[in-house]
């Protein structure tokens, strides 16, 4: 069956009061020497990486179960994977009105309430071009009707970065994704 | 035996709890990610991609045994005696699956004889052995399913005897997967369809059913008696006597006897007299019609149609008369 999606408003980024949360991955020096150890920058002067982990559970040295992070290279059906996204700024001068943009991969969903990025309003899309607020995304049924959009049917993730990023920083975004 | 390289635990992801597939990634699907980012510096907007993360999708190794015969009623020596079984690849990729039979099993009241062979592909679905019927033997035909694919199989046992009215035996069926099965979680390295490693699921890549068999040994009895009035007032056999009959039909056991017909021959010398027949008091007609009774010639007899006879049904009494010639 066919599904329609339609968005209530226009395109509105940057909602004021959008949700936002601590950072969650690898940790982020707010300004570390991270650009002197790269190479010489390229074109660009923001370096966008993208990491893929999975959570292990494991026995710590005292016996306790502890979970830790590996990276994700094999998964299964049903895998849980965390998905982290640094942008880092080579350049001299400081970088304005940062955004990442990541579709939700194949052959995976969005877990809902997943998405981090400190200092970035978070947006959500159904067709990667439109994005907006979850409240604002909605699903057009086959009969007319619409209805709000799940998590498990958004395509696309958009962080949208309230400060610039200088030189030197970095910023990040993660959110997780399951194997269908 | 290929080696097999067992992680257990340390793959043992948390979050890894796959469910049963259902059109979800299959094995060897590549899972890539391109994030993108647009700045502005200087008021010039740029774009950049983020390196393209590639993750392989490994086969999952799950199955599903399901019983599709409830209770099967047997009488003691019944030969090839069968229960269907559905078995599904419920993992994400082909996989091959032995089957294990096994009716010695605790908990039940004694145990069927596997048949020789044991286990049938329902190739026809019809749930019993027919001639399209292919028998399985172990590694010369274990079943090879696509994901979400099935197998109905047919399991044969032998009733020993004697055995007791209600007396239960039990039969299990077990698909394995080929491949390896274990622990959720564990791994085998490389065996997965296209090279991928395979991974046991939550079903230990292995499953089974059991099925029943429930001795229903059923007896039917029937008690005949006779009553006689001479044309005189008494009980004498004479001619022009009428002698009643009343024959009580009694199931005893804990099966059904399937399409109980009762019939009983006019003696000799005698006559049937007509519309006398009568099934727990309510009167039948002669004739082959809607009612349960009739009376049939050459030979001379009455039949009752008394169907689906079990002990709970009760006794059924009969009655007919007849005329001395």
């Amino acid at each position: 069956m066919k599904k329609g999606y339609a968005l209530t408003t226009g395109l509105i980024l940057l909602a004021l009061g959008s949700a936002t949360a601590l950072a969650e991955g690898p940790l982020l020096a707010a300004n570390s020497a991270v650009a002197a150890t790269r190479p010489a920058p390229k074109a660009g002067c923001i370096e966008l990486k993208s990491v893929a982990e999975t959570e292990q559970a494991y026995r710590d040295d005292n016996g306790q179960q502890a979970v830790r992070r590996i990276p994700a290279a094999k998964v299964v059906p049903g895998t849980q994977v965390i998905w982290t996204l640094s942008a880092t700024n080579v350049c001299a001068a400081a970088a304005d009105k940062v955004f990442i943009d990541n579709p939700v991969p194949d052959h995976m969903t969005l877990v809902v309430d997943s998405v981090r990025g400190a200092g970035a309003d978070t947006s959500y899309s159904l067709d990667g071009k439109q994005f907006a607020a979850p409240e604002q995304l909605r699903v057009t049924e086959a009969d007319g009707t619409t209805r709000p959009a799940r998590a498990d049917e958004y395509t696309h993730v958009r962080w949208a970065f309230r400060n610039s990023i200088g030189p030197g920083q970095l910023a990040a975004a993660s959110f997780r994704a399951t194997v269908r | 035996m290929k080696p097999h390289l067992r992680l257990g635990c340390l793959l043992a992801a948390i979050g890894m709890a796959p469910a049963a597939h259902a059109i979800g990634a299959l094995a060897g699907a590549q899972i890539q990610n391109t994030a993108q980012v647009n700045y502005t510096v200087g008021g010039t907007s740029a774009t950049a991609n983020s390196n393209t993360v590639s993750l392989t999708v490994n086969e999952i190794l799950d199955v599903i045994a399901t019983l599709q015969s409830g209770d099967v009623p047997v009488v003691p020596g019944a030969t090839n005696q069968v229960v269907v079984v559905r078995v599904t690849n419920t993992g994400n990729g082909s996989e091959t699956f032995r089957l294990v039979l096994n009716s010695v099993l605790p908990g039940d009241d004694f145990d069927p004889t596997p048949s020789s062979p044991a286990i049938y592909f329902d190739n026809d679905v019809n749930g019993v052995v027919s001639p399209g019927d292919t028998p399985y033997a172990a590694g010369t035909n274990d079943p090879t399913l696509a994901p979400d694919a099935f197998v109905r199989l047919l399991v044969l046992n032998n009733i020993g005897t004697p055995l007791a009215n209600g007396a239960r035996g039990f039969t299990r069926l077990t698909a394995q997967s080929l491949t390896g099965t274990g622990s959720p979680g564990t791994v085998f390295a490389g065996q997965g369809t296209g090279s991928t490693d395979a991974v046991v699921g939550t079903t230990g890549a292995q499953s089974f059913a059991v099925g029943t068999y429930l001795v229903s040994d059923i007896s039917v009895t029937a008690n005949k008696t006779a009553v006689v009035t001479d044309t005189f007032g008494g009980s004498r056999p004479l001619p022009g006597a009428t002698i009643a009959y009343q024959v009580i039909v009694t199931a005893t056991g804990s099966g059904t006897a399937t399409a109980s017909v009762f019939s009983d021959a006019i003696p000799a010398n005698t006559t049937y007299v007509p519309a006398s027949l009568r099934l727990n008091g309510t009167a039948m007609t002669d004739a082959t019609d809607a009612d349960a009774g009739q009376f049939l010639t050459t030979p001379a007899r009455v039949t009752v149609n008394l169907g689906n006879l079990t002990q709970a049904a009760g006794p059924q009494a009969i009655r007919f008369s007849v005329l001395i010639n």
